[in-house]
């Protein structure tokens, strides 16, 4: 039976979430948009419902008043592909997508004002997939063209999510000039990392539409999308594939990838681990009966981590002893020969001025 | 202190932070009574108020005896008898001294904040003492310990020495063996305990490192923290390369008029101290509201040069009123930020300016009365109108 049961768990994971981040804002950042929303539609496609997808979108291009085609927006040209539907949930939008708004959504620390949809709820069992786009440099990545968030910020995000138990395994895949930079300092277990171009390279666009007026998407996202429109749900296609996408012919940069706080092999990792939401699901005709079995499961405490009396509140600071205390002993004092000195000095200050006839009234 | 006796609790030399700028002796103070604060700073004021009282007071006779040798040596016009002191006008006068600073804003302010200006001012108020009675030995010994607490009242040695040769009746010309012998005599007495008073300071800490906190701090103006004095927004605003130059040319004004004051009061050497200790707490790089304060203690003294002022009514309305408009820009410039370092300057500069022809108003009232004394009330030119005195 317990066999059966581990075979549901061989990927460790039971629930998938993406945050979707585009950091620019202006219409002729429209591609940044689109990248992130043909993910988006990749990973609803592929079974991510909205409520475990986060995605924070700097600036409106759909009803932006320069798009000639309002409430679309198209990731190839001749506008052949609409990534922008009826269904699209942005729940981050325009001025919301700052660095504190994404490290909160990150970390969990989100004023308990904030609607679910806004929250990341990942738990210890959660395959997070983190998409961000943008502009950016040499460990840095700008939002909304007045901040940054650096790669340090980034890897400490992510070793509090680890510490806080809020993944099971990341993604991060990020799609910006001298993306690289951005996972160069990442030291929590369980990360997987992709960029579109390394350290002093930039990350190009696709294609312009001349319709639009602006580039439609860059060059990693557009091969990453048509790698993904592959996929379906029961696809068994691995990260190494993923790797191989968009090589420098196409996409002119340098496509990197980091493994090595990854504990899987690439090899064994499906896409859909990351970017689907797949459930293992068994049809089985016979009855399972669990009563008998779960009396042997239970464990006892051992005794030694119970405590052997329970601490009041108040006893924990000695209170008392604080506010009676004494005011503490100086350590310095000065030295004998200064005091000496100064006291005969004043002495003979005192019986030069007055006369040596008052020396017998002190003695 | 506090941050410097803390300090020292630590192992620490206290001068090793930008904060203490005291003296060794400070610290020797400070280290038993730091619990009773309040009651130092209140006793510190009560006896300068009674070190005035007594020095006024002696100074009183003085006047008197010099007068009546005047008189009967004929140096006076007929006609200034109204001019003439007189005892009944000059009996309330120590007394007077002595509330103007205690009861002086000012000093009451100081006191509050636990400014070890207080301690500044009774050293000085002490020293006045001392040179008033005539004990050179004193006097000697109080104005070491004052130019050891704060670098300026070395320029107090001046009025000093005038009024110690004066008192023993040795004549100030430039040739005359006594006058050198006494200036000399004078002049080691305090050398002599400045230095064993430095060393002794070296003794309590045993490192040379106050005197570049305390001595190299006044003189170089290193913090530019706004006060009411003039340096740091020069200071703050001035490119480094000239800032030297700088440094130099504002601590020149302070020790420059006396050599020009003391040939001109040769014959008055405390009113000569009164305008020394004014031009040393207006042009200091620190200054602070108790070195006023002590100045203003002494104007009593000179009431009766009240019909001689010329500006007095418009010089005090400016001191009040910048006085409230301190804290009003204080205020407005910190912590509203509707104003910036500019209006406090202006008030800064209005303040000082104020004071300024304060002490330019007093100087020249004085100079006045003794011109009439001695050459009558009704001033005639040449061709006999009626001529006016001015101060070139």
């Amino acid at each position: 039976f317990q066999d059966q049961a581990e075979q549901f768990f061989r990927s460790g994971h039971t629930n998938n979430w993406a945050v979707l981040v585009c950091t620019s804002r202006f219409w002729f950042n429209y591609r940044h948009v689109a990248n992130t929303l043909s993910v988006y539609r990749s990973v609803k496609r592929l079974g991510i419902p909205d409520s475990h997808i986060v995605l924070m979108l700097a600036d409106d291009m759909a009803c932006n008043p320069r798009n000639p085609k309002p409430a679309t927006v198209f990731s190839h040209k001749n506008m052949e592909l609409n990534v922008y539907g009826d269904d699209v949930e942005v729940d981050y939008r325009s001025y919301e997508v700052t660095v504190e708004n994404f490290l909160r959504v990150l970390t969990g620390r989100i004023p308990p004002s904030t609607p679910r949809s806004k929250r990341l709820l990942s738990d210890d069992r959660s395959n997070i997939l983190i998409y961000m786009t943008g502009h950016g440099g040499n460990g840095f990545l700008k939002f909304q063209d007045s901040e940054e968030i650096t790669n340090v910020e980034l890897a400490d995000a992510f070793e509090q999510m680890w510490q806080k138990r809020r993944y099971n395994e990341l993604l991060f895949i990020i799609d910006t000039c001298q993306g690289a930079s951005m996972y160069e300092r990442f030291y929590s277990p369980n990360i997987m990392a992709l960029a579109s171009s390394q350290v002093g390279e930039d990350s190009l666009s696709h294609q312009p539409d001349l319709g639009i007026g602006v580039h439609l998407m860059d060059r990693y996202t557009f091969y990453v999308l048509e790698f993904l429109e592959e996929i379906h749900p029961a696809s068994q296609t691995n990260m190494n594939d993923l790797f191989q996408v968009c090589p420098k012919s196409l996409c002119v940069s340098t496509p990197g990838h980091r493994t090595d706080l990854f504990q899987r092999d690439p090899q064994n990792v499906l896409i859909t681990d990351f970017f689907g939401s797949v459930r293992k699901v068994e049809i089985t005709t016979e009855t399972v009966s669990l009563d008998r079995d779960l009396a042997g499961f239970e464990r006892e405490f051992p005794e030694d981590e119970l405590a052997t009396e329970p601490l009041k509140y108040a006893e924990q600071l000695p209170v008392a002893q604080i506010i009676h205390q004494k005011p503490k002993q100086k350590d310095w004092h000065p030295p004998g020969g200064f005091i000496l000195g100064l006291w005969a000095l004043i002495i003979m200050v005192f019986f030069k001025t007055y006369g040596i006839k008052h020396m017998k009234h002190v003695f | 202190v506090v941050e410097g006796l803390a300090l020292l609790d630590l192992g620490v030399s206290p001068y090793s932070g930008a904060i203490f700028h005291e003296t060794p002796l400070i610290i020797y103070l400070f280290h038993f009574l730091i619990e009773y604060a309040e009651l130092v700073f209140m006793i510190t004021d009560v006896l300068t108020a009674v070190a005035l009282y007594l020095a006024i007071q002696d100074f009183n006779r003085v006047v008197f005896k010099k007068q009546k040798l005047l008189i009967e040596l004929d140096k006076y016009a007929p006609d200034v008898a109204e001019l003439i002191q007189t005892p009944m006008e000059m009996h309330y006068i120590p007394l007077k001294v002595a509330l103007f600073y205690l009861l002086n804003p000012y000093t009451v302010m100081s006191c509050v904040a636990k400014s070890t200006c207080a301690i500044n001012n009774s050293v000085i108020a002490f020293f006045v003492l001392a040179t008033i009675k005539g004990s050179a030995f004193l006097s000697a010994v109080f104005l070491a310990l004052a130019t050891y607490q704060s670098l300026y009242p070395l320029t107090l040695f001046a009025p000093a020495l005038l009024y110690l040769l004066q008192r023993q009746f040795i004549p100030i010309k430039l040739k005359s063996k006594s006058f050198w012998l006494y200036t000399m005599q004078y002049a080691s007495l305090y050398l002599c305990s400045l230095v064993v008073i430095i060393c002794l300071s070296f003794f309590l800490l045993n490192s040379w490192d106050f005197i570049p906190s305390v001595y190299g701090f006044i003189l170089s103006v290193p913090d530019l923290t706004p006060n009411i004095g003039l340096f740091w927004y020069f200071f703050a605003e001035m490119f480094e390369h000239f800032s030297l130059f700088f440094v130099c040319v504002f601590q020149i004004n302070v020790f420059f008029y006396t050599i020009p004051l003391a040939i001109k009061l040769k014959e008055h050497p405390v009113f000569f101290m009164f305008v020394q200790i004014a031009i040393i707490s207006i042009f200091k790089s620190y200054p602070t509201v108790g070195d006023i304060a002590l100045y203003m203690a002494f104007l009593p003294v000179w009431s009766h040069l009240y019909r001689f002022l010329r500006n007095i009514f418009i010089l005090s309305c400016v001191l009040i009123f910048c006085s409230f408009l301190f804290p009003v820009l204080w205020h407005l410039w910190i912590y509203a930020g509707s104003a910036n370092s500019n209006f406090y300057y202006a008030i800064t500069l209005t303040f000082n300016i104020g004071q300024i022809l304060l002490i330019s108003d007093y100087f020249y009232a004085f100079l006045r009365r003794e011109y009439y004394l001695t050459h009558g009330l009704h001033l005639t030119r040449q061709d006999g109108t009626e001529a006016m005195l001015v101060l070139k």
